[in-house]
């Protein structure tokens, strides 16, 4: 067998070795794990300034907006955001736009809110899932107690002592958009952030981050965490000292395997491209010999 | 923990496994799950839909003595209509409806956040740029009057690429040539933040088979690695049936 | 009236929503808010509609037994199943123990998150017999690609010497090229909103309405 024919046939073997090789690069390292250091870049250092930032007591608004498949790359920034506004002693007001989020949060936000002895209706509250999407996120702008009559318990909002004089998003002197989509930050930004100038944080996926630098950029955004490295970094910033006895920092924990993971797709493109400039002249020239 | 929880926690990385036999081949398993959580997101959508709002803000309202409900109530009522093909007609006013709401919205939230900020942010402060950064800093992750200027050439570039009213030639045609290759350089960053976003999905999936996202504790009593592998051979053992009977059917048929 | 009544609602509703963002006052916005709230109320019936739909379309195939009845048999019974737990459940449905919770935990989370997490698998497919660097602009995604992969993750930061430059060129890249060229988009899709949401208040786009609307 040629050379030519044994790269004609290495760019058309079947996909599923491919598919093993993949397996094999996110599986390998976590049975053998390896732990490289990573530095915090400036945006997710701004989003957790931006908290540090707020006096204790201040009410923050908090919108978990994802489902479980983005859960490995919003879960974690949620649990470490949660740890760090309960630790700065703040109030949280959490909701959802996204069905599915609701049974990931709800357990979540107690077992945190536990931790630090906070009292629910008091010290946070969590006031469910809302359909409608850009008109929830508008009715959150105008009118809160309107658009989330009672909270996921059945409990009537103006009866709850967090809630008094948070009528509106504006209100609230931050928001956090945990997004993993539409909706989410995007239309944060488009309905409410702007014409109320909310002061405004998000996490959000890697396949959102792109899109959403531009906000940050014009100050829409005060910071952007984007994907499971940005919820490393967030870990790092919330936890320096290592994750809590029990638990774990899944992002940390999982960051360090999507080096192996890149590696290879960056491996495939090369070796594809390097088996496609070998074969080209012969295979224009009228195919294999 | 209880027997249910642990019990959950083998189903579902069964499951998880069911879904990745398609990457094998289109298979009876796949499709029997694919099916399972159709049904079962579907369902969940409905209910969620109904607590999320249909419950609180119509029903116990109107419980508590509200009337403007009722509005929404008749264009629920209405919007129900399309299933009777003789009234369907009335469907429209509720579709309007909420296409009007969604219209205006999107409307003023666009043209000033998406157009108006975003333009105005663009033109940078020249003379402020140089004097902090100077012509680039790696420092600032190459800040400078050099990427100030690339920013506006860039988008400019970009937008006339899009515009179609006058023809590509010429000076034009370098401007827009310039935009591709700006549109490229952002695609590709976006196609690299997709990569990530996948196999990070990915790594959660393997973490759970591995017993990773759970406390230390509770991976101990669910044993999720024994049930990778007990998954794992019941559903390679299915995938080998599955074959071994097509091709019996197939030496049949031939 | 059936064409009229819908494009004078569309008209008015979409005429009032706009001006919320004009008149910034509480007795405005509370018409709005109210109109925002039966937006609301609508957008979940919706989904009511759409299972409506769904029983309609693959409960006769079950009936009839036509190909791959079995397959959506499943997914009836699962739907009901689901829905059924969900009513039973009532406002404690998401709390310990109860079934719906249960359902979602184990069955619903793990096919939704595995579902999506295959397109690693396609993507790395793609990527082998795919992107090819047949011309400037390929190389150039390419290009920009393999340096935002490497340099987001640790590894990218640990290479000796290009490794203090690649995250700086990766935000470069974000920072500049991926701005400009985003920012071109929202541009045009912020452009494109405003006159298809005029066309539609105004009633020249009428095609929600159906064909003779």
């Amino acid at each position: 067998m040629t050379l030519f024919e044994v790269l004609e046939r290495f760019q058309t073997m079947d996909r599923r070795w491919v598919f093993l090789g993949m397996a094999i690069s996110i599986v390998a390292p976590m049975l053998f794990p390896f732990n490289l250091g990573f530095k915090v870049d400036e945006r997710v250092q701004s989003l957790y300034d931006t908290i540090e930032t707020l006096p204790p007591g201040s009410t923050v608004l908090v919108s978990a907006d994802f489902d479980p498949a983005s859960l490995p790359e919003l879960e974690p920034f949620f649990r470490a955001n949660l740890e760090h506004l309960f630790r700065r002693d703040l109030k949280v007001v959490v909701l959802s736009l996204w069905e599915s989020a609701p049974p990931v949060v709800k357990p979540l936000l107690r077992r945190v809110a536990e931790r630090h002895d906070k009292a629910y209706g008091t010290d946070y509250v969590f006031l469910g899932f809302k359909t409608g999407k850009e008109l929830a996120i508008k009715g959150i702008g105008e009118n809160i107690f309107k658009t989330f009559p009672e909270d996921i318990e059945g409990t009537k909002i103006t009866s709850l002592p967090i809630m008094q004089g948070f009528k509106q998003a504006k209100d609230f002197p931050l928001l956090v958009s945990v997004s993993a989509g539409f909706p989410g930050t995007k239309e944060y930004v488009l309905q409410i952030q702007g014409q109320y100038d909310l002061t405004m944080i998000s996490a959000c996926t890697a396949v959102s981050a792109p899109d959403y630098i531009p906000f940050y950029k014009a100050g829409q955004l005060r910071g952007l965490s984007g994907g499971m490295p940005g919820s490393a970094q967030y870990e790092k910033l919330v936890f320096p000292d290592g994750p809590l006895p029990g638990e774990r920092l899944l992002a940390t924990q999982a960051v360090n395997v999507l080096n192996l993971g890149h590696l290879y797709i960056i491996g495939l493109i090369i070796l594809g491209n390097v088996a496609w400039l070998l074969t080209r002249p012969r295979a224009a020239a009228g195919g294999s010999a | 923990m209880p027997t249910t929880e642990i019990v959950g926690a083998w189903i579902s990385i069964f499951l998880t496994l069911c879904i990745f036999s398609y990457l094998y081949d289109d298979n009876p398993i796949y499709k029997l799950v694919e099916h399972l959580f159709l049904g079962v997101s579907i369902g969940y959508s409905v209910v969620e839909a109904y607590f999320g709002a249909f419950k609180p803000n119509v029903i116990n309202k109107l419980a508590d003595g509200q009337l403007t409900p009722l509005v929404a109530l008749v264009l629920v009522l209405m919007l129900f209509s399309k299933v009777i093909p003789r009234f369907s007609y009335l469907a429209r006013i509720p579709i309007a409806f909420i296409v009007a709401a969604f219209a205006g919205v999107k409307l003023t939230g666009e043209a000033n956040s998406n157009l108006m900020t975003q333009v105005a942010q663009s033109m940078p402060n020249l003379a402020a740029v140089y004097a902090e950064h100077g012509l680039w800093s790696w420092d600032a992750d190459g800040a400078g009057l050099f990427s100030s200027l690339f920013l506006v050439a860039g988008l400019s570039a970009c937008l006339l690429h899009f515009y179609f009213s006058a023809p590509h030639q010429r000076g034009m045609k370098v401007v827009s040539r310039f935009g591709v290759l700006v549109l490229m350089l952002s695609f590709g960053a976006s196609f690299g933040y997709t990569v990530m976003g996948r196999i990070s999905l990915c790594i959660g999936r393997v973490q759970e088979m591995l017993g990773l996202n759970r406390p230390i504790d509770e991976a101990e009593i669910i044993q999720p690695q024994l049930a990778t592998l007990v998954s794992l051979v019941v559903i390679v053992g299915s995938l080998v049936v599955w074959r071994v009977q097509q091709s019996r059917q197939r030496g049949a048929e031939g | 009236m059936r064409r009229t009544a819908p494009l004078v609602v569309t008209f008015v509703v979409g005429v009032i929503m706009v001006g919320e963002y004009f008149i910034p006052h509480y007795r405005y916005r509370m018409i709005t808010a109210e109109l925002i709230e039966w937006g609301l109320v609508l957008a979940a019936a919706a989904f009511v509609l759409g299972l409506i739909n769904l029983v309609q379309v693959n409960l006769p195939k079950v009936i009839r037994r036509e190909q791959d009845w079995a397959y959506k048999l499943v997914m009836l019974i699962a739907l009901v199943c689901t829905i059924t737990a969900g009513a039973l459940g009532g406002k404690d449905r998401l709390g310990d123990g109860q079934i719906y919770k249960w359902i979602f935990d184990f069955l619903f989370t793990p096919l939704n998150a595995t579902m999506f997490s295959l397109l690693a698998f396609y993507i790395a497919s793609a990527a082998f017999r795919a992107f090819r660097a047949r011309n400037v602009d390929a190389a150039l995604l390419l290009g920009a690609a393999v340096v935002v992969m490497i340099a987001r993750v640790p590894i990218g930061e640990s290479i000796p010497v290009i490794g203090d430059y690649l995250p700086k060129i990766m935000n470069w890249i974000m920072d500049v090229p991926n701005i400009a060229a985003r920012r071109a988009i929202f541009i045009g899709a912020a452009l494109g909103a405003v006159a298809t949401g005029l066309r539609v208040i105004l009633g020249i786009e009428r095609s929600h309405l159906g064909s003779d609307g």
